[in-house]
């Protein structure tokens, strides 16, 4: 329980923090103060069982399908962590208190930082490595918001988005690698995988994972490559940097290499990968250290030369040099943080961190110097102070991992090298600062700093002379904790002391003390003004990382731009032609036979037909843009070659149907077309270019291939043997039980008499709509246009017939009288196709239409208002009534306890008629024909009234149309 | 045999039944009273929903699979659950959409009648268990869409997207319906569970024919790579309220057709569509991500997130099994509550005259908006799959599913494209939270109630992230 406070207090600490009002900074600090002291508490509360070697766990159900629990596991590293943290979050909350300014929103900042300090601990105590990834990622998430938090600042934003970015990038690749970890161990906690480290290092995964995870620690503790993030970072408030950046977030990364190490460590994958990135790390970042001019600057490339000191020992594959990383992480973590406070302290008091223009301060604030002084010392590696101790030790290991060959001389040396610079820039940051004459234009007059400021760096400066000068009494007993934590009984023996006789490492340290002082005197003599560190100073990784950003923003840009259009025909192309693809894809391996079945032999008289259909239905498409008139006259050419088609494969009830349907839509077409203009005129001048020409060839080519393919596959299909067919089923049982000859119209009103019941439905409906939206439709001026040959006196018109006459006067004479001699036929045709409709060709559907039809013509030749003055139908009762009597025949069935819409037939024996056959279905059928006509009359209605409608202002005298 | 119906073999359907009567009712309210009370039909939407949503649960299949109407319609757990979450989402759109509505003056009952016809689409899809019921359900849905991308009669871009969309869906569903009438021909069936139990052994030329058509179908609906061109373009041209919608509750109509009819129905033919499936998921997981970057308009951006997130998608489908089709539904349902959020940000920061889509408008928006700037984040966060967000577990399970089938290519591809989307998530929250706030932005809309039900709905984003296991064994439960 005591594992799941420790974490649970920060965050429960950060959503406290981040509801107190933005002036409450010492509610805020005392808060977060006790929440880290809190922490720190509970984990020495555990020391007893940790020193005595039990690993404290607890773990609780999270997502067990995944084999996930939420399991936290305290060791002895782990409880040296977890102290480090807390202790370290403790000094940095103190010291934050008195560094920010009252003007900065501090809740944002405490919430913040104490929701990272739970993070940390997350990672530190997690027992199950994908928890792990979790608090990995929040880590960054918080470190992102942390350094951002001055975010007025361009180089506080670009430094969190660059450091969120290369973390949050290496989080992914760590996520991968405990994946890899996990499908190799066969689980994700953290005791299985170091129980298995034989087996992971055998297995062919190895390589692949220890990259992807060297690219996460490495990412993380701000080791080359990857390095140039945490420079940038230090746009951060400085209690920020000592914090996450010198002290743990950036440890996070060593933590888990030391934490594994057991599992991974010991091949020479490991040697290159680890110990190669730590060693040009420590190099590099202690080479541009000595020459930069910001102060924190040079304690950020000092983070990652040491970080690399760490990482390198990490990587020697040895025991002892293991030891000697961990006792280096909590040394660099006290004399670090403490020099990053003194850094903060001289920005505070003096409002400038600038190497060049600070000098004298020890006048000042003789206190701070004297802190900055030995905690300097410490990183130098002097004799006495903690720094020293572990670089000894490290110097020792660089000694013996080489070997024997060229490495055994290149790895101290370059150890060498790099103490060397390490004491150059300590003193260079020491001397430049507080020495020399008092500096003279300053921002503000320096002075020494409030108590509580200076109070948690001299702290940890105590802290390292304490280490440095009686190491086993005071940290001794806490690593050998740690230690055997981590290697259990592979633990060899080590001594914690200053002296340990005259051997090479000792001359080595003395060698790097005098080496890099005398680097200083040279290069301060000379006078040069250190800007630029030589050599590698264009070897920026910010640079790399800015290129690619910029590359990729460029090149997605482009690639939208040349690949892709808002065009709708370059969308359909793209799509048609990857469907296309997709298809032809099978059929390239496979290729796709015609079938085998019989075919139909081909009469030279029905190709005619259908080549003049074809040609048809080109011409409409071509035309269908430019001249209206054309395209609907070849769509109804293209519908009569249909309905003789289906004449000639002896359908004749679909012919009567499809030619019904042509008219009646043909009609309506053209009464809608009066309102569009005839021709359309195109102005682009692009039109005719080669281009355009060209894109045009390319769409009718693209068009053909892709109608052919569908054709022949088509074609394919259907001359293979088909599964079972519907046809026979109906052919069979039309007559008996059905009791019809016509199958087709037996289909429509008894087998599927519910589907034909909706369909009428929604002509009903769709005549209404057709209705409701046209009513207050008025025609746009420039559609009102006379007709060519109205206006040029070639026929009479453009005034209304006059409803009261019996004849309309001029050309429409005849064809009235004619249109109205054709009405009673009509009826009657349509009556007598109603009723024979169940067993010969027709029915309703055909009745209605060709009654319709009769309509039409009635309105076309007589005018609207003629017609609606004699029109005894009225559409709206028609539709009604149609789909009354469908309904009825539907519910007679229910009297003789059948389902709905079953077919009821009655045998009347009538004297003088004979028997008649009486059948619901013809009631249906009726409720079709009735519905058929009443939609296409309210349509026609609707269409012809705005003939009525447009030229009522030129015509005041005549019926307003609207009245009707 | 004589058929008859039965209560029985009715109540199953009830859900469907009870909202395609909802929607008439609806309707002639609508018609009646639309004039006078503006809002009345929204509200009663939403009550709607609630009812169906209580019936639904009331006639749920706990476990049983019950076919009806001659195998043409299935109720089991899985489209209970589906349908369930349905109703949530479409709730939650309703209810941040209707002060956008409201102050562009096209609040009208049409709006909530046509979602509601959508979604009886998605009902249909969700619980088809024939070829035919497939069809209907996708032309049920797609058709009430298209009429609402082209809602704002006023506006000519809505117009334009509706009109592409419209032209493109057409040809997706005749690819569809080709591929179908294939597979009929061949396999003699339309029952999705016939069609499962014939279809074993090697697949024949014509089979895969057919099935390439259905999958480029499926591709489309989803909006994947190379079929993905409709997609940004109407979700930007659409009203934001119909984003919203559009990028949410069909969702999972496309998670059911593409798990009813490929999963289940061809699961026969499994080997062979999982490899095209794994070649649009690839290149929609590469282009979706790598278009991103170039965006200036954050619906666009999302629309080409949505294409990578599609991709991510597919892969759980690719896994072929049990454990990666559930994936798939947790993933959908991680990004449908996701999207809610991110499109319910931008439809409550947009007021009239001013659609707040531009990533310009997010500028400092922290500043003058922080609870929506924060769920904001939370989404950008969760879409980058950064943990203890949704949008992790909902990776991570993808990953974990292929990992289990050795799609070891996959995986990679998988990260590094999430590596690069972190790009551009984060693109947004340094904008809203370290850009300085341009002059002349109107304020945010600033009903308690919405931003209530934001607020929870952002929460739930970070809540199912650190309690993943509800959501995930339900998930398992219904798929395993």
């Amino acid at each position: 329980m005591t594992l799941a406070l420790i974490v649970l207090l920060p965050f429960l600490g950060s959503l406290c923090a981040a509801c107190l009002p933005a002036s409450a900074r010492n509610a805020e600090a005392w808060l977060a103060g006790i929440v880290a002291t809190g922490c720190a508490a509970l984990a020495a509360s555990l020391f007893p069982e940790i020193a005595a070697g039990h690993v404290v766990r607890l773990s609780i159900p999270w997502l067990p399908q995944a084999g996930l629990e939420l399991y936290l596991r305290m060791d002895g590293y782990a409880w040296l962590f977890t102290l480090l943290v807390s202790v370290m979050g403790a000094l940095v909350v103190l010291y934050a208190r008195y560094y920010m300014s009252p003007r900065d929103p501090v809740p944002r900042f405490f919430s913040f930082l104490m929701a990272f300090m739970g993070s940390m601990l997350g990672i530190v105590l997690s027992g199950n490595l994908i928890q792990l990834v979790v608090f990995w990622e929040l880590t960054s998430i918080t470190s992102f918001m942390l350094i951002a938090y001055w975010y007025h600042r361009p180089e506080a934003r670009h430094g969190a988005r660059m450091a969120a970015i290369v973390t949050g990038g290496g989080g992914l690749s760590l996520l991968l690698a405990v994946l890899m970890l996990g499908q190799i161990v066969g689980s994700y906690s953290l005791d299985d995988v170091l129980a298995a480290g034989d087996l992971i290092r055998a297995h062919r995964w190895y390589p692949a994972m220890l990259v992807l995870l060297a690219a996460a620690v490495l990412t993380k503790s701000a080791q080359f490559p990857f390095h140039f993030w945490l420079p940038h970072a230090m746009a951060a408030p400085t209690p920020v940097s000592a914090y996450l950046h010198s002290a743990t977030m950036v440890k996070a990364g060593v933590f888990l290499l030391a934490r594994l190490w057991p599992a991974l460590a010991g091949t020479e994958l490991w040697f290159w990968l680890i110990c190669g990135g730590g060693a040009a790390s420590l190099l590099l970042g202690a080479a541009s250290a000595t020459f930069q001019r910001d102060m924190k600057a040079v304690l950020a490339y000092s983070t990652v030369s040491h970080l690399g000191l760490i990482t390198m020992l990490l990587g020697m594959n040895s025991e002892l040099a293991l030891i000697a990383a961990v006792f280096h992480m909590m040394n660099h973590a006290t004399f670090k943080a403490s020099l990053f406070m003194a850094t903060g302290i001289v920005d505070h008091e003096t409002g400038t961190r600038d190497l060049s223009r600070l000098s004298g301060l020890r006048h000042a604030m003789p206190l701070t110097a004297t802190v900055a002084f030995v905690a300097a010392g410490a990183m130098a590696g002097v004799p006495l102070l903690n720094g020293f101790l572990s670089k000894e030790m490290f110097f020792t290991e660089s000694l013996q991992a080489g070997g024997t060959g060229g490495l055994g001389i290149a790895l101290p040396a370059l150890a060498g090298l790099a103490g060397v610079f390490s004491v150059a820039y300590s003193l260079r940051f020491i001397h430049q600062v507080f020495f020399g004459p008092p500096a003279t234009a300053l921002p503000r007059t320096p002075r020494e700093p409030t108590r509580g400021m200076l109070l948690p760096s001299a702290l940890l400066v105590l802290g390292c002379l304490l280490i440095g000068m009686l190491p086993e009494r005071t940290v001794g007993g806490a690593l050998a904790i740690a230690a055997h934590a981590l290697l259990g009984d592979r633990l060899p023996d080590y001594r914690l002391a200053i002296w340990h006789g005259f051997t090479a490492s000792l001359l080595m340290s003395f060698v790097a003390l005098a080496g890099g002082t005398a680097l200083y005197v040279v290069l301060y003599v000379r006078g040069r003004a250190l800007r630029r560190t030589p050599l590698i100073s264009r070897l920026s990784g910010k640079r790399g990382f800015d290129v690619l950003n910029v590359t990729i923003f460029r090149g997605a840009r482009r690639f939208v731009r040349t690949a892709f259009s808002q065009r709708l025909q370059v969308q359909l192309l793209l799509i048609v032609g990857a469907a296309a693809v997709a298809a032809l894809l099978p059929l390239w391996r496979g290729g796709l036979a015609f079938g085998d079945a019989p075919l139909t032999p081909l009469d030279p008289t029905f190709a005619m037909l259908w080549l003049a259909g074809a040609i048809c239905a080109v011409g409409a498409a071509v035309q269908a843009k430019f001249h209206r008139l054309m395209a609907l006259i070849m769509v109804g050419c293209v519908g009569l070659v249909t309905s003789l088609t289906f004449a000639w494969f002896s359908a004749p009830d679909l012919a009567l149907t499809q030619l019904t349907v042509e008219v009646i839509t043909t009609v309506l077409i053209l009464l809608g077309l009066r309102w569009l203009p005839r021709r359309i005129q195109f102005q682009e001048p692009l039109r005719h270019t080669l281009r355009a020409r060209l894109r045009r060839s390319r769409d009718a080519a693209f068009a053909i291939a892709i109608g052919v393919g569908m054709a022949a596959l088509a074609f394919a299909m259907l001359t293979r043997p088909g599964a079972s067919r519907l046809g026979p089923f109906f052919l069979q049982n039309a007559l008996e039980p059905a009791g019809g000859r016509n199958v087709v119209n037996v289909i429509l009103v008894d087998f599927r008499a519910f589907d034909t019941l909706g369909e009428i439905t929604v002509v009903g409906i769709v005549a209404l709509v057709v209705y409701a939206l046209l009513r207050r439709f008025r025609p746009a001026a420039e559609s009102i246009d006379v007709p060519r040959a109205q206006r040029e006196g070639l026929i009479g018109g453009g005034a209304h017939a006059d409803p009261r006459a019996l004849l309309p006067e001029g050309d429409l004479k005849i064809p009235a009288v004619l249109g109205r001699l054709l009405l009673p036929l009509a009826a009657l045709v349509s009556v007598y196709f109603l009723l024979r409709g169940h067993d010969a060709p027709g029915g309703g559907f055909v009745g209605g239409l060709i009654l319709a039809t009769a309509m039409i013509v009635q309105y076309m030749v007589g005018g609207a208002l003629w017609v609606e003055s004699r029109l005894r139908i009225h559409p709206q009762v028609w539709i009604a009534l149609g789909l009354l009597a469908a309904v009825a025949a539907g519910l007679a069935a229910w009297f003789a306890a059948r389902p709905f819409l079953t077919a009821q037939v009655l045998e009347l024996h009538a004297p003088l008629i004979g028997t008649v056959h009486l059948s619901s279905v013809l009631l249906f059928d009726l409720g079709v024909y009735l519905l058929v006509v009443g939609a296409a009359l309210l349509m026609l209605v609707a269409l012809a009234h705005q003939s009525l409608r447009s030229p009522r202002r030129e015509l005041p005298g005549a019926v307003d149309g609207a009245a009707l | 045999m004589q058929p008859t119906f039965t209560w029985s073999g009715v109540a199953p359907a009830l859900p469907e039944i009870y909202l395609a009567a909802a929607i008439c009712v609806l309707l002639m309210v609508e018609v009646f009273f639309g004039e006078r009370r503006r809002g009345l039909t929204g509200t009663l939407t939403l009550l709607a929903i609630a009812g169906g949503a209580a019936l639904t649960l009331a006639c749920a299949q706990v476990d049983a699979r019950v076919t009806l109407f001659s195998g043409m319609y299935v109720a089991d757990p899985l489209g209970t659950v589906l349908k369930l979450f349905a109703f949530l989402f479409l709730a939650l759109a309703l209810l941040y959409s209707r002060a956008y509505l409201e102050q562009r003056d096209i609040l009208r009952g049409e709006f909530y009648v046509l979602a509601l016809s959508a979604l009886l689409g998605v009902f249909v899809l969700v619980s088809a268990n024939s070829l035919l019921s497939v069809y209907i359900g996708v032309e049920l849905l797609a058709l009430s869409v298209y009429a609402m991308v082209a809602f704002d009669r006023t506006s000519g871009v809505a117009a334009e997207s509706a009109m592409k969309y419209f032209v493109l869906g057409a040809i997706a569903s005749g690819t569809l319906i080709y591929g179908m009438s294939m597979v009929y021909g061949l396999s003699g069936t339309l029952r999705l569970d016939d069609l499962a139990a014939r279809l074993t052994e090697a697949p024949s030329l014509g089979l895969v024919l057919g099935l390439v058509f259905i999958v480029v179908a499926v591709g489309f609906k989803f909006g994947a790579v190379p079929f993905h061109m409709w997609l940004p373009d109407v979700y930007h041209g659409a009203p934001t309220a119909v984003t919203l919608f559009i990028a949410t509750v069909p969702k999972i109509a496309y998670f059911a057709l593409a798990f009813r009819l490929l999963a289940y129905g061809l699961g026969g033919l499994t080997g062979s569509w999982t490899q095209m499936l794994a070649v649009l998921a690839v290149l929609s997981l590469v282009v979706g991500t790598v278009i991103a970057l170039a965006q200036t308009n954050i619906k666009r951006l999302l629309a080409y997130s949505a294409v990578a997130n599609v991709g991510f998608l597919l892969l759980g489908f690719v896994a072929g099994t049990p454990t990666g089709y559930g994936a798939a539904l947790y993933y959908m349902l991680a990004y449908v509550i996701v999207t809610l959020a991110g499109f319910g940000v931008v439809v409550v920061a947009s007021r009239r005259g001013f659609e707040a889509d531009e990533l310009e408008h997010y500028k400092g928006f922290h500043a003058r908006d922080p609870m929506l700037a924060l769920s904001m984040m939370v989404v950008m966060f969760s879409t980058a799959g950064v943990p203890p967000f949704i949008g992790f577990w909902a990776k991570l399970r993808i990953i974990e599913a292929l990992w289990e089938t050795g799609h070891l290519w996959l995986v990679i591809i998988a990260a590094a494209a999430s590596v690069v989307g972190l790009f551009y998530y984060l693109r947004v929250v340094k904008l809203m939270y370290f850009d300085a706030v341009p002059a002349g932005l109107p304020a945010t809309e600033k009903r308690t109630g919405v931003r209530f039900a934001l607020g929870l709905n952002a929460l739930a984003v970070l809540a199912l992230g650190v309690v993943p296991n509800p959501l995930l064994e339900l998930c398992e439960r219904l798929l395993g």
